[in-house]
């Protein structure tokens, strides 16, 4: 079963993580928010290889955010590779990215996410968001 | 071409002037004529001898009447048989007469005397009766009377001879002359006739050879064979020079059409030239706006990620600061939210200002009477205290890219709505004006306006004529209209004074540029 308190953020620049962590701790609920700097570790962390091969592969995170811009392995491919796969094939992913480009919401949407979020200015605002997101994708969508 | 006209076979040449020629017309022609005349002369002449034979008889009997009457009737009187007899011989005796009778006549003869000499016939003779008076007492008393028959025998025999001999000599005659007359007749034309006909035949205009000439002695006048000759000489000459004009002016053609060709050819070959060359610039530009979309994209991330830092880390620390720090603190963090905001609405207008100059086109029929609406409800809705009479015109339709006639609309509504701000009474009007490809949208305010001097400035990008402690705005917006109007193929212009408002008109589809509607990818001069 899945653990629906874990979310797992895809983010590689550490300041970003840092607001990120910031902004879920001013959250009503708390979250077991997991940080991950690129693909590569998104994807060890989710299939429980790589450095973290000892984790218990069931336990799988409720939620996804996954920046788009990432090294190497980018956000899209993280996603085909998700998607494509048995295990999270339905598991709630979002994008969550300062671009507003059509394409890439096309695109994004096409692959299969579930959200695609766009980073406010603000940091309330931002807060809120992942507040929402959150719920939606932990809480409401799951409570049926 | 010309040639086919003159060519015959042999045969028909030989039909032409042999056995059913001309030669044997005018053969017959002349026997048919010659033979009527002949036979006419023949029956008048026959006639008229015939006349004379009939007279010659007629007066010999008349003779016989002068001649033999006295001596009959005194002989008939003393009842001289033998000498009546002898009388009567004499006139048998004499040509053409055939019979003679003498009758004795009185009332009161028992058996008058009757003498007859030569048979009487009733055909062919002519007769004549004599009575033969003899006078007696005074008195001519008529004793007899003579009988003459002459016969026409002998005049028909010599008739009929004499026929014979005109008829056969004159049908020697005729035809003798009749032969001589087709002889010289085929001397002087027929074989001519045949030797025109050759030449005719074997005449071919695109390779004339000498000119044609009549086998035979010139002599003296020309003759109607030697016009014929002449004529056909002079048409053939002016043929040949009609020919040749012709075969000039063919060769003319043929060289203008090799020209032409040539010409089509080059046009053909610099087509793909230019074909070649507007591939190599199409792909350069759209390498080039790769490279600038690439780089908006860039834009809208990487620049707008570190700001979003800066603001995020910011509120974090007024938030921890909130009881110890002090108001300069304060006003320094506040001033670090605001540029960060300024910086943000000034990518966000720049994205929107490079989109409007990159992204296709997708022209479709556009409301702009609803677009304005939506403007205006949604900027009523975030600024519900402002009193602002709009007047929209329905249902304004036009050819265009929904979402860059919405960008196009919402900037200029914007703008209207922000600098009516410090009207009591602000007024905007949409709508437009012309029919056709003639309309020329507007949009008009009664706002702040401003001067006209300035009016060359308006559309350049990151371009204000307020200070923006009057109107926010980093002065993107017009610039994005104009690039947006100047892609549909039209012009932006606007008119206004200071304090007293200002219009924006625009245009799309003009018929001046290149007539049909030309999707302007560079977009337009007038910013600069």
């Amino acid at each position: 079963m899945a653990n629906r308190d874990t979310i797992l953020l895809v983010e590689d620049n550490p300041d970003e993580a840092e607001l990120a962590e910031l902004a879920f701790k001013r959250l009503d609920t708390e979250f077991n928010l997991q940080t991950v700097p690129n693909g590569e570790e998104a994807l060890d962390y989710l299939f429980a290889s790589g450095r973290y091969a000892n984790r218990p592969e069931e336990r799988k995170p409720g939620l996804i955010l996954l920046d788009i811009n990432l090294p190497q392995i980018s956000g899209f491919d993280v996603l085909r590779t998700l998607r494509a796969s048995s295990s999270y094939s339905l598991t709630p992913i979002a994008f969550l990215t300062t671009s507003d480009e059509r394409d890439d919401i096309v695109q994004g949407y096409e692959l299969g996410v579930n959200s695609y979020l766009r980073k406010p200015l603000d940091f309330d605002g931002f807060a809120q968001l992942l507040q929402a997101v959150s719920n939606y994708w932990l809480r409401l969508n799951t409570r049926i | 071409m010309l040639t086919r006209w003159f060519k015959g076979d042999e045969t028909s040449l030989r039909q032409a002037f042999g056995c059913r020629g001309i030669g044997r017309r005018l053969l017959i022609s002349i026997i048919l004529f010659s033979s009527v005349v002949t036979l006419l002369a023949t029956a008048v002449q026959l006639f008229t001898d015939y006349r004379r034979d009939i007279g010659v008889i007629k007066s010999r009997l008349a003779d016989i009447e002068s001649s033999y009457m006295a001596s009959i009737s005194a002989s008939l009187w003393n009842l001289d048989v033998s000498q009546l007899r002898l009388q009567l011989d004499g006139i048998l005796h004499l040509p053409d007469i055939s019979a003679v009778a003498v009758h004795e006549s009185g009332a009161d003869l028992d058996r008058p005397l009757v003498i007859e000499l030569g048979e009487f016939s009733s055909v062919n003779v002519i007769e004549k009766e004599y009575p033969i008076v003899r006078r007696f007492n005074a008195t001519d008393r008529i004793v007899g009377i003579l009988k003459v028959q002459a016969s026409l025998k002998d005049v028909y025999a010599r008739l009929w001879d004499k026929a014979v001999v005109i008829l056969l000599s004159q049908g020697v005659k005729t035809f003798l002359v009749s032969l001589f007359i087709l002889y010289v007749f085929h001397r002087l034309v027929t074989v001519h006739l045949g030797h025109i006909a050759r030449y005719l035949s074997g005449y071919d205009i695109a390779a004339p050879v000498s000119s044609l000439a009549l086998n035979r002695d010139s002599k003296g006048e020309a003759d109607e064979l030697d016009m014929v000759v002449n004529s056909f000489n002079e048409l053939t000459d002016k043929l040949v020079e009609a020919y040749e004009h012709m075969r000039q002016v063919n060769l003319a053609l043929a060289d203008d059409i090799v020209a032409r060709r040539r010409a089509e050819h080059e046009v053909k070959r610099l087509n793909s030239v230019l074909e070649d060359r507007v591939k190599q610039r199409t792909s350069e530009l759209e390498a080039a706006n790769g490279e600038l979309a690439s780089f908006c994209y860039s834009v809208s991330h990487d620049l707008r990620a570190p700001l979003r830092r800066i603001e995020g880390f910011r509120r974090i620390l007024a938030e921890q600061m909130e009881e110890t720090c002090s108001d300069q603190q304060r006003h320094f963090l506040r001033r670090i939210e605001t540029g960060t905001q300024e910086m943000s609405e000034m990518i966000d207008s720049f994205l929107q200002l490079s989109r409007a100059t990159q992204s296709e086109l997708k022209v479709i029929s556009v409301n702009l009477s609803d677009l304005v609406s939506l403007a205006v409800e949604q900027l009523q809705s975030e600024d519900s205290e402002r009193n602002v009479e709009v007047k929209i015109e329905d249902a304004v339709w036009v050819e265009a890219d929904y979402r860059f006639a919405a960008m196009l609309i919402n900037n200029l509504i914007h703008n209207a709505w922000k600098y009516t701000s410090k009207k009591e009474v602000a007024k905007i009007e949409f709508g437009c004006q012309g029919s056709g490809n003639e309309r020329v949208f507007f949009v008009r305010d009664n706002g702040a306006g401003f001067d006209m001097r300035y009016a060359g400035r308006l559309f350049s990008p990151f371009t204000r004529l307020h200070k923006s402690s009057d109107f926010e705005g980093i002065g993107v917006g017009l610039a994005t209209v104009q690039r947006i109007v100047a892609r549909h193929g039209g012009k932006v212009w606007a008119d206004a004074r200071p304090n007293e408002g200002a219009s924006f008109y625009f245009t799309f589809w003009d018929r001046n540029r290149d007539g049909e509607q030309g999707y302007d990818t560079a977009g337009g001069g007038q910013s600069g």
